[in-house]
């Protein structure tokens, strides 16, 4: 019977398609509040191309379609899915989007009754049921933590003499699944209820992801929403801020094709702990140490190719093979730290951040990780940026290398500064906002330095 | 405090008792209401009103102690750290350069950064100081982390001279013994365990924490310290390694108010200061940083030196509204001792007000209550 569906749901994807020209991969997504046609003005100048819909008309699908802008189905459960997708793709939708947790054989059927079509089924699953190294053109995922410096209970950053504030981020989840490979990844949290959103907020969560290779699920609070469709002017400036930070990661969109650049690598199974947040590729990345995660299904010695340090965080899970390949690391004279005997960062359920037990665990073998970092540069060193994080990539030729910088404080963060391990000729600084500015290198004892002198939201520094 | 209010305390200082032989010296303040203005110049006529910097540097080595307190990481309100809790880089390179211009040979920066264990250059990059240019500021600039033994290969001894409240001795880096002139850069602000700190209470960052720290060896200094001073110098549970001199009287009194005053007061009297600069153009009160609860941006717009660190501290509290003399039980004093005259009881300088000449700006026009 499904199959008989498809022979009727096909012919209306082929006008789907040829509008649709942009593949799946390319699409920029966004939660769409309204079904009224006229706020598809919203988007003129916008790279957002597509739509999640929790309800939708013909209209709307229609008008949608000749802008260019593919339209998806949201579908959560408690609904027949395979229904309504094929509602979804009768009324000319582009496909659908499964969010939250279907059962596996749901999903399968959604995607076998659309098999035939061009429709896309993309699957916004729990962290641990992602789908990684697999045939989808997105994969994604409805959690994920809301980027930030974390508050205490008194509305203050936490703060202590002895360190700086911890800064809420989903890169260290992100980094992971991006080493799978996936054409697409997408994050699809929402902000946090009850609480006010400033346009500055979602211009770090939109960085939190595209930074890293992934693209935020662009969802505006309720308040947001109400205010720029009433054409509130600071609403209105807000969302040309979003566009323009969507565009600015859109129009660099080769760094999805760069490889993490550093010499530390961390060996972690995305089943134990890999696709946390707060674990411990982000513990690393808050000292802005340049850290690459490798899956242990995916350890290779081509995986560590250059790489001086390594984490073997569960020794326990190599497989003979695996070992030789770490075995092989350290004859070759890299310096490889395995975590202490029973030791993995694994939670329960679908748990993305680590409870306190888990974290004190963890301290283990974060305190042998510090020791053995100290002070080297590992590819670069940052200064002056505790309320930032920070990712470095090298183009596939290995001649460029950029560093990208997130502030997540409310402020702009004066005289950063980097110091390169190896030595480059030029420097430049390009931001969302526009900034072009080429930058002095000078050496320095590990290769050059180069200072900076604000970082707003976002910023990127390329080297060559 | 109203102009009326200080000719009263001025009035009643006499009645107090005041060392009678701790020395006097005069005190300079200048008005500066931002960093944007000339601070250079604002130095160089404070300079000049103290008799001059030439006479005291030319051919010899500076060692300026900065306020560099709590990790760089931690800022308030997102401000950088000079114009809340830690000394504005501005006025750091300002000295330096007139520093320089007056003839000294080598000029140090010096501080315990938390947890520092490496160049204090890194500590200052992170606190987003343009390095290249405070050390292009005047010949001869260097850095030294005193949090450890730095670049040095041994520990210096200081003795305090007639004994000491605490410790008979305090073991430091070398920078503060390889010197001519040793220099106090401090920041006026409110302190939670000491009511004030100024150029003396700067002195407490003197100690390293690789022996007076809470990770320091039980026999041997730690030279890779990550924590505080809380166990040894704050609370008295533990002693520093036994390669150092040991508390007079140890489990006598755990009270911090009681022990950091004293402390400091040892060591401003076992390593003299010979300059005090006090940075108040910007600053914080309520405490000494943005972990303390209620902390709040203060614009005091002035700046204090003077030759003595006791006499220049007692004139920065009267302009911060504060009796200097105050004792215990006193704002700002109310839970602890009042270091200045701690320090005056050492015989490091006066804290009579009556017997401080005050060069510039009046006290009471550079009046900034930070009680309001």
């Amino acid at each position: 019977m499904e199959l008989s569906r498809l022979r009727w749901v096909a012919p209306f994807f082929v006008m789907g398609s040829l509008l649709g020209a942009v593949p799946p991969a390319q699409w920029v997504p966004a939660r769409w509040h309204w079904t009224d046609p006229s706020t598809l003005d919203l988007l003129a100048g916008s790279p957002i191309n597509c739509l999640l819909l929790k309800s939708y008309n013909p209209a709307f699908v229609q008008k949608a379609a000749e802008r260019g802008i593919a339209t998806l189905a949201v579908l959560t459960p408690g609904v027949d899915p395979a229904e309504a997708a094929r509602q979804a793709v009768q009324a000319k939708l582009q496909g659908v989007v499964l969010e939250g947790d279907f059962p596996d054989a749901a999903a399968e059927r959604v995607k076998d009754l659309l098999a035939g079509s061009h429709a896309v089924v993309v699957q916004l699953t729990a962290r641990n049921k992602m789908k990684l190294g697999g045939p989808d053109p997105i994969v994604g995922t409805y959690q994920g933590v809301w980027p930030g410096i974390q508050v205490a209970e008194n509305g203050e950053a936490k703060a202590a003499p002895s360190g700086n504030p911890w800064i809420d981020t989903n890169s260290g989840f992100i980094r992971s699944v991006r080493v799978w490979g996936s054409p697409a990844i997408w994050i699809g949290n929402l902000p946090p209820e009850r609480t006010i959103v400033t346009g500055q907020r979602y211009l770090q969560v939109i960085s939190d992801a595209e930074v890293y290779g992934a693209r935020w699920i662009v969802a505006l609070d309720q308040d947001f929403a109400n205010r720029l469709q009433h054409g509130d002017a600071a609403a209105r400036q807000d969302w040309q801020r979003i566009g323009q930070y969507l565009k600015y990661f859109e129009d660099h969109r080769d760094w999805r094709s760069w490889s993490p650049y550093g010499q530390l690598a961390v060996v972690q199974d995305p089943k134990n702990g890999g696709l946390l947040s707060g674990g411990i590729i982000d513990m690393i990345a808050a000292k802005h140490t340049p850290v690459r995660p490798v899956p242990l299904a995916l350890l290779s010695q081509d995986s560590l190719k250059g790489a001086s340090m390594a984490v073997d965080v569960d020794p326990q899970a190599l497989t003979p093979a695996q070992r030789a390949v770490l075995q092989s690391f350290t004859r070759g004279g890299g310096t490889l730290l395995s975590g202490p005997p029973g030791w993995k960062d694994s939670v329960a359920g679908n748990s993305i951040t680590l409870d306190k037990a888990e974290l004190d665990r963890l301290n283990d073998i974060w305190h042998d990780v510090q020791s053995m970092i100290g002070r080297k540069n590992l590819g670069a060193r940052l200064f002056n940026v505790a309320s930032m994080l920070s990712f470095l990539e090298s183009s596939p030729d290995g001649k460029q290398v950029v560093v990208h910088l997130i502030n997540y404080s409310g402020y702009p963060i004066e005289n950063v500064t980097v110091h390169m391990l190896s030595e480059y000729h030029h420097a430049r600084l390009i931001t969302p906002e526009g900034v072009r500015k080429d930058l002095e290198l000078y050496k320095t004892e590990e290769g050059s330095g180069v200072d900076i002198d604000a970082v707003s939201v976002c910023a990127t520094l390329e080297l060559d | 405090m109203t102009r009326r209010e200080w000719i009263a305390l001025m009035g009643a200082a006499p009645l107090m008792k005041a060392a009678p032989n701790a020395p006097a010296a005069p005190v300079s303040i200048a008005k500066c209401a931002s960093y944007n203005e000339d601070v250079t110049a604002k130095l160089a006529a404070m300079f000049d009103q103290l008799g001059g910097l030439d006479r005291m540097v030319r051919n010899k080595t500076v060692t300026i102690k900065l306020n560099l307190t709590g990790s760089p990481g931690l800022r308030f309100q997102g401000k950088p750290l000079g114009v809340t809790h830690y000394t504005h880089p501005k006025v750091v390179g300002a000295t330096a350069y007139l520093l320089g211009k007056a003839g000294a040979r080598r000029i140090r920066f010096v501080e315990s950064g938390w947890a520092l264990s490496g160049p204090l250059e890194e500590y200052l990059l992170d606190s987003g100081w343009n390095v290249r240019q405070l050390a292009s500021a005047a010949p001869g600039v260097e850095f030294e982390n005193t949090n450890n033994l730095g670049k040095g290969k041994k520990y210096s001894r200081f003795t305090v001279p007639g004994g000491g409240y605490m410790y008979p001795a305090y073991d430091l880096n070398h920078a503060f013994e390889d010197t001519d002139v040793f220099v106090s850069l401090a920041k006026l602000k409110n302190h939670a365990t000491c009511g004030i700190t100024l150029s003396l209470k700067n002195c407490f960052g003197n100690s390293p924490a690789s022996i007076y720290g809470d990770d320091a060896g039980t026999d041997e200094p730690n030279e890779k310290p990550q924590s505080g001073r809380g166990a040894t110098f704050h609370a008295g549970k533990r002693q520093p390694p036994k390669s150092a001199p040991q508390e007079l009287h140890p489990d006598t009194n755990h009270d911090p108010g009681y022990r950091v005053p004293h402390i400091v007061a040892d060591l401003v009297a076992a390593r003299p200061v010979d300059l005090a600069i006090i940075d108040g153009i910007e600053s914080v009160a309520g405490g000494e940083g943005p972990w303390i609860r209620g902390l709040r941006l203060v614009q005091p717009g002035v700046m204090i030196a003077g030759t003595n660190p006791v006499c220049t501290d007692a004139v920065a509290a009267a302009v911060m509204g504060y009796d200097p003399r105050a004792t215990r039980g006193t704002r700002p004093f109310q839970t602890c001792d009042n270091t200045l005259l701690l320090a005056e009881g050492h015989g490091v300088g006066t804290t009579d007000l009556n017997r401080i000449e005050v060069r510039g700006v009046p006290v009471a026009q550079a009046l900034y209550k930070f009680d309001a």
